[in-house]
C-alpha cells in the first residue's frame, strides 16, 4: 500500500512531537517540514532522516507529492494555513485552537463545508487511555445520566509572560480541553458559561490581562452542571483528573504517575507525584490521536474531533471571557 | 461561672432524630454533662424513648425546660422557624446555648436574636459538626500552620446518598440552606477569608416533582473570596453510592485532600474487578465521632469558659450565604455578599 505522505508546518515543540510519533507509523512516510528556523530544524530533523526542511509553508501546500498536512504552527497562523490547505486537497490536523479567535473560527469554519478533506483538531485527551476510558463507560450507559462533571487541570509551572501574551488567555490556552472534553463526553451542547479567575502568582499575568487560577462553570442544554478549575502553578506537578457523576454512579480519575512505589516511614507514606508535564502525561495520547487521524484518511471515516468542535470549544472559550468581564453568565446562542 | 465539681446540667428541645443523637451522645460520651429534662410536642413518644435512658423530666412546653433554674445549657432541635424565639428566651434566662443549623432562614429574626445571646453573656455554639470530623480537621489544621501557603482553591463535594420525602423539601427552606449550609461553612473554614461574591446554579434531573416546588436536586455553588481564593462546591441529592463527603484544598505550597471514610477497609480483588467499601451510608454514620466532638468542645467551653469555635456569627454568615446562593440561582446572576453589620 502506498504511505500517506506527510508535510509538517511548524517545527516547534507540537511540531516536533507529532513528527517523532509519525515516523513510528508504518504508514506514514514524512515529506517534508517547513519551519522558518530552517538551520535548527535541518539540525534536528537530520538525526532522524528527514532532508526536506523549507521556510516556506506555501510550498508544502503546493508540493503534489502531499497528502497531508500537520498544523502546528502558531495559532494566529492556523486561518490562513488551513483555509490555504483545504483549498489544495490536503487533509488537515491541526492543533488546538482551530484558530485564533472567534470571528476567524466561524469564516474557517464555514469555508470548510464541504471541502472534501479529513480535518483534525488536536483534542488529544479524547485519545488518553484513562479519558477514553471515562467516555466508554458513560457511552455504556454504567453511570447512567450525566448530572455533574467536574475537571482539574493545573500546570506544573508558569509559562513565559510572552507566551500568555500570544495564547488567546487561559481559556483558550488552557480550558479549551476542558471545553472539549466535556461535550465530548455528554453529548450535549453548553447552553451557559459562567467563568472567573485570579491572579496570585505573577502580577504580570494581571497586566497582559490574564489569569493564572480560574474556573469555569457550564450548563449543559441536557441541565448536566459541569465545573472545570485550573491554576497555572501546582508545585507537585501537572495535576489532571476528571470525575463524572451520574444517576447510577461516579466516575473518577486519577493522576498518572512513574511508578507505584509506597515509601512509608515514621513521617508517613509517600508516592510518586503526578507525571510532571503534558509532554509526559499525554504522550500516548499524541501517538493514537495522530494514528487516527491516519486512519481516517486511508479507511476514510470521519475524524473524531472536527472543525466544528474546535468551533464550539473557541465559542465556550469565548463566552468564558466575556463572563469575567462582565462577571454574568453567558448565553453561548447569543454568539454564535 | 459554672462550679466545675457538679456536672453540666442540659436541656432538650425537640427530640426529633438530630435531637435524641445529641442526647444519647451526652448521656454516654460526656460525663461532665448530664441531661435534667426534654421538651417534645410529641409528649408520649419523647417520654417512651428516654424513659428508656433513664430520663424523667419530659414536657410539652419548651418554656418548662428553658425556665428551670436548675439548667445550665439549652441544646435547640426543634424545627428551624422555631430556633430565634428558643434561643431568644433561652439567653433572657441566662442559659448558655447550642442551636442546630439553620439558625433560622429570617436574617432579620437571627440578628435579633444574636442581639440578645451577646447582651445576656451566654455562650451560643451552632451545630456544624463537621469542623469537628477528624478528616477536615486534620485539612483545616494544614492551611492554619501554612503547610499548603496562600489557599488558590477549595473543592467540595457533597452528595446525599438519597432524595428525602416531598414534605421534608417543601419545609427544607431549598437545597442551599438545607443542605449546601455546611459546605458554606466548610468553605469559610478552610479559606481563612470570607466570602465576597456567590454564584449558584441548579438543575432538576433526579425527581420532577423538585422543580414544582421551586427547588433544586443537583447544584454547583462557586464562591469567591476576598483574598481571591475560589471554592467550587458541588451537590447532589442522590448519590446512588452513598454519601459522598470529599474536600481538597490546593495552594501556592501544594494540595490535600480526603476521601470518603468507609464501614472497613477491605479490598476484594476477583477476576472482573478490583472493589472496595461503598462510602459511610449517611451522615448519621459518617459524622457519628463529629457529633461527640461539638458537643464534647460545647460542654468544656461552657466549663472553662471558653469562646466555642462556632459562633452565632458563623451561623449567621452561613444564612446570608445560603439566601444569596438561593438568589443568584433565580435570578441567574452573581450576588455580591452584603457586610451585615450586627
Amino acid at each position: 500500500m502506498k504511505k500517506i505522505r506527510i508535510g509538517i508546518i511548524g517545527a516547534g515543540r507540537m511540531g516536533r512531537i507529532h513528527t517523532q510519533n509519525l515516523l513510528k507509523m508504518q504508514e506514514v512516510e514524512v515529506k517534508a517540514i517547513a519551519d522558518p528556523r530552517v538551520e535548527d530544524t535541518k539540525k534536528w530533523a537530520s538525526s532522524f532522516g528527514i532532508t526536506d526542511i523549507r521556510s516556506d509553508w506555501n510550498s508544502i501546500l503546493d508540493d503534489p507529492e502531499i497528502d497531508a498536512v500537520v498544523v502546528t504552527a502558531p495559532t494566529r497562523f492556523h486561518f490562513e494555513v488551513i483555509k490555504a490547505a483545504a483549498t489544495k486537497g490536503k487533509h488537515i490536523f491541526t492543533e488546538k485552537p482551530l484558530s485564533h479567535d472567534l470571528e476567524s473560527a466561524k469564516k474557517l469554519l464555514h469555508f470548510l463545508e464541504g471541502k472534501n478533506v479529513k480535518i483534525q483538531v488536536g483534542f488529544n485527551r479524547r485519545f488518553d487511555h484513562n479519558y477514553r476510558k471515562v467516555k466508554d463507560l458513560i457511552a455504556s450507559g454504567k453511570i447512567g445520566e450525566i448530572h455533574i462533571i467536574k475537571t482539574t487541570t493545573r500546570d506544573p509551572d508558569l509559562p513565559d509572560i510572552e507566551f500568555v501574551k500570544n495564547s488567546g488567555g487561559i481559556f483558550f490556552d488552557f480550558f479549551i480541553h476542558d471545553f472539549d472534553y466535556i461535550r465530548f463526553i455528554t453529548n450535549s451542547e453548553v447552553e451557559e458559561v459562567y467563568a472567573g479567575g485570579s491572579v496570585f502568582w505573577d502580577p504580570k499575568m494581571q497586566e497582559v490581562g490574564d489569569y493564572d487560577t480560574a474556573f469555569v462553570n457550564l450548563k449543559m442544554k441536557s441541565g448536566t452542571l459541569g465545573i472545570i478549575n485550573a491554576s497555572r502553578k501546582a508545585v507537585y506537578g501537572y495535576d489532571q483528573r476528571v470525575e463524572v457523576f451520574g444517576s447510577k454512579g461516579n466516575i473518577l480519575t486519577s493522576n498518572d504517575r512513574e511508578t507505584n512505589v509506597e515509601v512509608r516511614t515514621k513521617d508517613g507514606v509517600i508516592t510518586d507525584k503526578p507525571l510532571q508535564d503534558f509532554q509526559h502525561r499525554y504522550i500516548d495520547s499524541f501517538l493514537e490521536e495522530l494514528h487516527d487521524f491516519v486512519k481516517c484518511i486511508i479507511e476514510d471515516k470521519m475524524p473524531s474531533a472536527k472543525p466544528k468542535d474546535g468551533y464550539e470549544a473557541i465559542l465556550i472559550a469565548e463566552a468564558a471571557k466575556i463572563s469575567t468581564q462582565f462577571n454574568k453568565p453567558v448565553l453561548i446562542n447569543n454568539l454564535r | 461561672m459554672i462550679n466545675v465539681i457538679s456536672k453540666v446540667r442540659v436541656g432538650i428541645i425537640g427530640a426529633g432524630r438530630i435531637g435524641k443523637i445529641h442526647t444519647e451522645n451526652i448521656l454516654k460520651e460526656i460525663p461532665e454533662a448530664e441531661i435534667v429534662s426534654i421538651a417534645d410536642v410529641d409528649l408520649n413518644k419523647t417520654k417512651e424513648w428516654a424513659g428508656n435512658l433513664g430520663v424523667k423530666k419530659i414536657f410539652a412546653d419548651p418554656k418548662e425546660v428553658i425556665n428551670d433554674p436548675k439548667i445550665d445549657v439549652i441544646i435547640i432541635c426543634s424545627p428551624t422557624n422555631t430556633h430565634s424565639d428558643l434561643i431568644i428566651e433561652s439567653a433572657k434566662s441566662g442559659k448558655h446555648i447550642f442551636c442546630e443549623k439553620p439558625i433560622d432562614f429570617n436574617l432579620n429574626r437571627i440578628k435579633a436574636a444574636l442581639k440578645v445571646v451577646e447582651e445576656s453573656g451566654v455562650k451560643l455554639q451552632i451545630g456544624f459538626n463537621r469542623r469537628f470530623d477528624h478528616n477536615f480537621k486534620k485539612i483545616h489544621q494544614l492551611v492554619e500552620s501554612g503547610q499548603l501557603g496562600n489557599v488558590h482553591i477549595i473543592n467540595i463535594t457533597s452528595r446525599d446518598p438519597d432524595l428525602p420525602s416531598m414534605e421534608y423539601l417543601k419545609n427544607s427552606g431549598g437545597i442551599f440552606m438545607d443542605m449546601t449550609i455546611h459546605d458554606f461553612d466548610m468553605a469559610r473554614y478552610l479559606a481563612n477569608s470570607e466570602v465576597d461574591e456567590i454564584y449558584s446554579v441548579g438543575s432538576v434531573l433526579i425527581d420532577s416533582r423538585v422543580k414544582e416546588i421551586g427547588d433544586y436536586d443537583t447544584a454547583i455553588s462557586i464562591l469567591k473570596f476576598k483574598n481571591g481564593a475560589t471554592c467550587i462546591i458541588d451537590n447532589s441529592r442522590k448519590a446512588v453510592y452513598g454519601y459522598d463527603q470529599r474536600v481538597e484544598v490546593f495552594g501556592s505550597k501544594g494540595s490535600a485532600m480526603t476521601y470518603n471514610d468507609t464501614p472497613t477497609n477491605v479490598i476484594v480483588s476477583n477476576e472482573n474487578a478490583v472493589c472496595m467499601d461503598k462510602p459511610l451510608y449517611f451522615f448519621l454514620e459518617r459524622y457519628k465521632a463529629s457529633f461527640v466532638q461539638e458537643m464534647k468542645d460545647f460542654i468544656n467551653c461552657v466549663i472553662r469558659d471558653e469562646k466555642p469555635i462556632v459562633s452565632g456569627i458563623d451561623g449567621f454568615k452561613a444564612v446570608i450565604i445560603a439566601s444569596s446562593a438561593s438568589k443568584s440561582a433565580k435570578e441567574r446572576k452573581s450576588i455580591k455578599i452584603e457586610e451585615e453589620i450586627l
